[in-house]
């Protein structure tokens, strides 16, 4: 008897503890990480390692640790953010995307203004003064940049030299060298719309290319897509596949990686991020792995490039929000900018910080010697609910390029949708 | 003879008395709800947890899905548009492509598995080693359906172990771009989640089997039955109640067929390979038309309702309303 009252009483008091903790679960308020530490939500694990060092040289610099936390599914992170932003458990510090993505975000007033931040750094010379655009609503900096990654061409030369061929210069030089590749039986060009985004990648490096003007004007909503100027890049995406440059549109990423290092595809049109991906498949940089900035398609165009670049952003609900702020101000000091970009091995914002990547140096320095245009990315320029479904409407001319001009009208009808919608919002 | 004992006054010596077996039937236990014990009542702080579960997980979430579906809702503003999010659902392609590939769905997972399952239980059936065969059908059942899509995706992509497979056997025309054009990508994709199903099936199947009655068997073997006879006339009706179980878990996994689907094309491209499920997804958490979202779930919800409940009122017409 004694033994099952004592064990009724244990179950009792088994039961009371577990109400007792769920209670205090249910009513704990958030809390943030010990005095010192910042937690930054990112969405990537390859950013893992290159936060934990910048975290490790803010300590020397403003005796604070960032910790990263990484949830490496994209929808379930941006559901996360978008979630919590209103409520008290919202992450302190977020690694979020720049352009008009970080405008929505700014939008909902979740987000703090880092104009100081941004005015002191940019007076010390520690952030490229071009890339604030990028990073402002409504005249205000929301986010500071992160990573800097231009979208280029990638080739492997020791495949161009067996065939003669150069990295090219012109427009006409990099048809010749597709021309060339095809004849030697090597695919001259990655194209994909596996996992959905890679679909708007040619369509944003012809157009770029072709009218860097007309490429900011669409991207903004200030020109249309039935554009003759937009059906001429689709058209001459159409005329890639006519001469079979392209290789099988669900060829991911990191399998185009593998295959330029091999040799068989000649090369892969990505952001200087990729470059952690193609050494992983055996990328030497100047060695088999180079890189160069697709040239301009109309001379007299102004030069310019497509750009990438990460926004940290800090909450005005996070709990340890008074060193979550703390931490951007000295986010762009040269010692975190290098301990940060140095581990991730891509571009940096902080132009005193050189890339420790030699191709992406050798990058950087064309862009800044050349004075290049820095255009942002298709993903981040236009209401991203736009942006989600046009790439669709790019994936299904790729797999049907005659299609260009139902593509064309299918996106402006989306376009005059989405952007009444925005300036709706905007007057709001 | 069980009659009331009178107690029998003046007697010497107490009388033995037979007592009474109190026999309650359920009508008389019913009536008896004022004592303390065994009210209808009795049972509601036993099934209060079970009810608070349900209502939580299930009922809540559903009638709020009902609410939300009436607003136009991007996750941080919600205005009320009243019937609207429906009636963009009968203009939406999308949503027709993706009732489309639902229905292919399930018309595939039904076909496919079931037929698959119910011939590899009966063919290895009495058969030597036939355990072992069952065995090896089965293993891909253990892996997860995510699992399952990494590895189709090497064998479906263009220059997958597929087409190489063709084209290595001189069969060039026949490699295809398995994932990249509809309706091929949906239907590839039903074959691939038909390898990971047959496996549960044939064991539900090999079951039903073993539970036929030898007598059944050996009295039609008598009556000279044997072969696509035995089969159509003994095994199949034997097998019914596994049937029924079978075909309604089939019906219900390919309207929720989502995994699959999202790793290997992600419902594209261009949103031709979305189920309901998915463009549900998409809408709520991609989009954040979570209003939207909301009604193409409720859609999924009638339809999986709705089937199953006829389905179940067809198979088993004894468990429905008891006519006296």
């Amino acid at each position: 008897m004694s033994g099952s009252r004592h064990a009724s009483m244990d179950r009792r008091t088994l039961l009371v503890a577990a109400a007792a903790g769920a209670l205090a679960t249910a009513c704990a308020t958030a809390e943030g990480l010990p005095s010192g530490e910042v937690a930054v939500l990112g969405d990537s694990t390859a950013w893992e390692k290159p936060m934990t060092a910048a975290g490790a040289a803010m300590k020397s610099v403003a005796a604070l640790r960032l910790v990263p936390e990484v949830n490496p599914s994209l929808e379930s992170f941006e559901q996360i953010v978008r979630s919590s932003l209103r409520t008290d458990k919202t992450p302190d510090m977020l690694k979020y995307w720049s352009g008009y993505r970080l405008q929505d975000l700014a939008r909902t007033g979740g987000i703090e203004d880092l104009t100081g931040q941004w005015d002191r750094a940019a007076a010390r010379g520690w952030v490229e003064p071009s890339l604030r655009e990028a990073f402002t609503y409504r005249r205000r900096v929301y986010g500071l940049p992160m990573n800097l990654a231009y979208w280029v061409i990638f080739y492997n030369p020791q495949v161009f030299r067996e065939h003669g061929i150069e990295a090219p210069q012109t427009w006409d030089g990099f048809l010749g060298a597709c021309g060339r590749l095809k004849k030697a039986g090597i695919t001259p060009l990655h194209g994909t719309a596996a996992d959905r985004w890679p679909s708007f990648i040619w369509f944003q490096e012809i157009l770029s290319r072709q009218d860097p003007r007309f490429y900011q004007d669409l991207m903004n909503g200030r020109e249309r897509y039935t554009d003759p100027r937009a059906e001429r890049a689709l058209r001459t995406i159409a005329s890639f596949f006519d001469k079979d440059w392209f290789t099988p549109m669900d060829l991911s990423h990191t399998d185009a990686a593998a295959a330029l290092v091999r040799g068989t595809v000649g090369m892969v049109a990505c952001g200087t991020w990729l470059g952690s991906t193609l050494a992983a498949a055996g990328g030497r940089p100047g060695k088999n792995l180079d890189a160069f900035v697709l040239p301009m398609a109309d001379p007299g165009a102004r030069p310019s490039v497509v750009f990438e670049s990460s926004a940290l952003v800090a909450t005005v609900k996070g709990p340890d929000r008074t060193e979550a702020l703390k931490a951007t101000g000295t986010w762009l000091h040269p010692t975190v900018m290098k301990a940060f970009s140095h581990t991730l091995q891509d571009g940096c914002p902080n132009p005193k910080v050189a890339p420790a990547n030699p191709v992406i140096a050798g990058l950087a320095e064309k862009v800044r010697g050349d004075r290049l245009w820095l255009l942002n990315r298709f993903w981040e320029q236009g209401p991203p609910e736009l942006v989600e479904a046009t790439v669709d409407d790019l994936a299904g001319f790729l797999l049907n390029p005659s299609s260009y001009r139902e593509t064309l009208r299918t996106m402006q009808d989306r376009a005059d949708d989405a952007w009444q919608v925005w300036r709706e919002a905007e007057e709001t | 003879m069980t009659g009331t004992a009178t107690p029998a006054h003046g007697a010497t010596k107490p009388v033995r008395v037979r007592r009474r077996v109190p026999t309650r039937t359920p009508h008389q236990a019913a009536k008896a709800g004022g004592g303390r014990l065994g009210g209808p009542l009795a049972a509601l702080p036993w099934a209060l947890p079970a009810f608070a579960l349900v209502g939580v997980l299930l009922v809540y979430p559903f009638f709020r899905s009902v609410y939300g579906s009436l607003f136009e809702d991007n996750g941080f503003t919600s205005s009320y548009t009243g019937l609207d999010n429906y009636a963009r659902l009968a203009d939406d392609p999308v949503f027709g492509r993706s009732v489309l590939n639902t229905l292919m769905w399930v018309a595939g997972t039904l076909l496919l598995p079931v037929l698959a399952g119910l011939l590899i239980a009966v063919a290895t059936h009495r058969m030597r080693f036939g355990g072992i065969a069952q065995l090896i059908i089965v293993l891909p059942f253990a892996i997860s359906g995510a699992a399952t899509a990494v590895l189709w995706n090497f064998m479906l992509t263009s220059d997958g172990a597929v087409n190489q497979v063709l084209r290595g056997v001189g069969l060039d025309s026949w490699a295809q771009t398995w994932l990249l054009e509809w309706p091929q990508n949906t239907l590839a994709m039903i074959v691939a989640s038909t390898w990971q199903a047959t496996g549960l099936n044939v064991v539900l199947f090999a079951i039903g089997l073993r539970a036929i009655p030898r007598e059944t068997v050996e009295a039609a073997e008598l009556d000279g039955a044997s072969g696509w006879r035995m089969f159509r006339h003994i095994t199949l009706p034997q097998l019914r109640a596994v049937t029924v179980v079978v075909v309604g878990m089939a019906i219900v996994n390919s309207l929720k067929a989502f995994d699959m689907i999202w790793i290997l094309t992600k419902g594209g491209p261009s949103r031709s390979s979305e189920t309901l499920a998915l463009s549900m997804y998409r809408e709520t958490f991609r989009l954040f038309h979570v209003g939207y979202g909301s009604a193409i779930a409720l859609v999924l919800s009638a339809i999986v309702v709705a089937s199953s409940w006829m389905y179940l009122r067809h198979q088993m017409p004894d468990t429905g309303t008891a006519k006296s």
